[in-house]
């Protein structure tokens, strides 16, 4: 059980760390306006193009903002632990890896998950979009099944963070290329064949697909073949990222490049 | 003081072009917006909106440089112990920090080159500059123009530990309200006149128009009058912040 106390104190006493000392300044610009702002900015930008409807490019940034929480919630876990050179200490202990990373990383996988509904709801209401109670319902569900999607993708970025030193801004350029990948922000019929492709096996695709059919009236059974996509390719980026923790840490190890920042 | 701005601009410049996993990111950011233009707006017969598109892109990331890089810039200095020393130093601060603004938005250069061959080889942008003497003295004066509206963001990065934060929270609404990739006619009519203010505006429509062969002049012309109104009120908000932040002993803090 004592992967359970490593998960939830070391998680509690992260979280706190991590936003204790921000602002509430520097806290509501960065966690609230950001998002709000980039879902405006894409609405904006599908109106002066006549491509879909505002209710395309909202559900698809407030999917992507979930998203950015989990490629960057175990990057900048382990990325935080090597920038306070307390990395090499950390990986001495016997605890659990995975209770360690993710106990660090899920809140603030939930606080993102939150952030990006309130980033929804003002964003609705100055787009004008509305949803009913069905409707909603399904977006929360197919909003979770992404969340475990990207979450299990951000441990597979996470893990690299044990060899490189500035893996954050690698997760910042992967997050960057879903805005075009994940056809979030352009349908994906206009994307060149392999794009497609690649899209199929990436996370948040299939996700904001099955969203996007939920909020104009489909049924959660019309698309359980999305979601189980979803939630599948979420599985294979878990075990992937389970085995490159490990491999990872042996490299670190091996090559004395833990301490380097 | 100008010795202490050059050398500053000569040392940032060469460290922001150093690392070559940061500079892909350069040029990874202003593609992808570009990219996202073009199959959004998927206009093949109108190749000047593509080339605006392109543009825009380009001063997105310039902004986006400036804003983060000088904000990642001052966070580095906390954590390096040297914020305090720069401020002690007999140099006026503004005369330190500007150099850090104006090398971030000049690495944007990169994003300029970047957009405009990824546009011309995949997408068949025109890549026709109508007046190069104007293309060329408009993309210094837009670095210069946004780099000195970093210096008034750079004057509140020195109060708050968490700089990096927020310059990460102001590239959006930035880009929104100065019409780079969506027109001011779009969005609601009270950000028109917020433009006026913003140096991204003015530098994005000199460079826009030197290329199209329209009149940039004028652009580059407020582009230099905002420069130096920015200088003014970053070195006075400077002064101002930098007494707040010695009075709270917060220069130290990580």
């Amino acid at each position: 059980m004592n992967w359970l106390r490593v998960f939830f104190v070391g998680g509690l006493t992260s979280y706190r760390a991590l936003f204790n000392w921000i602002s509430p300044w520097v806290f509501v610009p960065h966690m609230v306006g950001y998002p709000v702002f980039e879902i405006l900015f894409f609405a904006y930008l599908g109106r002066f193009a006549e491509v879909q409807s505002d209710e395309f490019f909202l559900i698809g940034n407030a999917f992507m903002g979930i998203a950015v929480t989990g490629f960057f919630g175990m990057s900048a876990a382990i990325a935080g632990e090597r920038r306070s050179q307390t990395l090499l200490t950390l990986l001495a202990s016997p605890a659990n890896r995975l209770a360690l990373f993710l106990g660090r990383a899920l809140p603030s996988i939930l606080t993102g998950v939150l952030v990006a509904a309130l980033a929804f709801t003002i964003c609705a209401l100055v787009l004008d979009v509305s949803f009913t109670g069905t409707e909603l319902r399904g977006l929360v569900i197919a909003a979770l099944a992404s969340s475990f999607a990207c979450s299990a993708f951000g441990l597979c970025i996470g893990s690299l963070a044990l060899r490189g030193r500035n893996v954050t801004l690698f997760a910042d350029m992967v997050a960057g290329s879903m805005l075009l990948l994940s056809g979030a922000n352009v349908p994906l019929e206009r994307l060149p064949g392999w794009i497609q492709a690649l899209s199929e096996v990436l996370p948040l695709t299939h996700g904001i697909e099955a969203g996007r059919r939920l909020a104009d009236g489909a049924e959660l059974g019309d698309v359980s073949g999305l979601l189980a996509a979803e939630v599948g390719i979420g599985v294979g980026y878990f075990v992937l990222g389970l085995a490159l923790l490990r491999f990872f840490e042996y490299q670190g190890r091996r090559m004395a490049t833990l301490e380097a920042f | 003081m100008i010795r202490a701005f050059w050398s500053g601009m000569r040392i940032h410049w060469i460290m922001f072009s150093r690392n070559p996993f940061d500079l892909s990111g350069v040029l990874l950011w202003p593609i992808l917006y570009a990219s996202i233009a073009y199959y959004l707006l998927d206009a093949k017969n109108d190749p000047e909106l593509l080339l605006s598109a392109s543009l825009g892109a380009a001063v997105m990331l310039m902004w986006s440089l400036v804003v983060i890089g000088s904000a990642g810039a001052l966070e580095q200095q906390r954590w390096l112990g040297t914020l305090e020393l720069l401020v002690a130093a007999p140099v006026p601060f503004a005369t330190v920090i500007a150099p850090i603004s104006v090398a971030s938005g000049a690495v944007g250069a990169y994003a300029l080159l970047a957009t405009l061959v990824w546009g011309t080889l995949l997408f068949d942008v025109p890549l026709a500059i109508e007046q190069p003497l104007a293309f060329a003295v408009a993309v210094p004066a837009c670095v210069l123009a946004i780099g000195m509206l970093g210096l008034v963001m750079a004057a509140t990065f020195v109060l708050y530990r968490a700089a990096f934060s927020l310059g990460i929270a102001m590239q959006y609404p930035v880009w929104i309200a100065t019409g780079l990739l969506v027109p001011l006619s779009v969005l609601p009519d009270f950000i028109g006149p917020v433009s006026w203010f913003l140096a991204p505006s003015w530098g994005f429509r000199a460079i826009q128009e030197s290329a199209l062969g329209l009149t940039p002049w004028p652009d580059i012309g407020m582009c230099l009058v905002l420069s130096a109104a920015y200088f003014a009120i970053g070195s006075l908000c400077l002064r101002w912040f930098v007494q707040v932040a010695r009075a709270r002993a917060t220069l130290k803090l990580t």
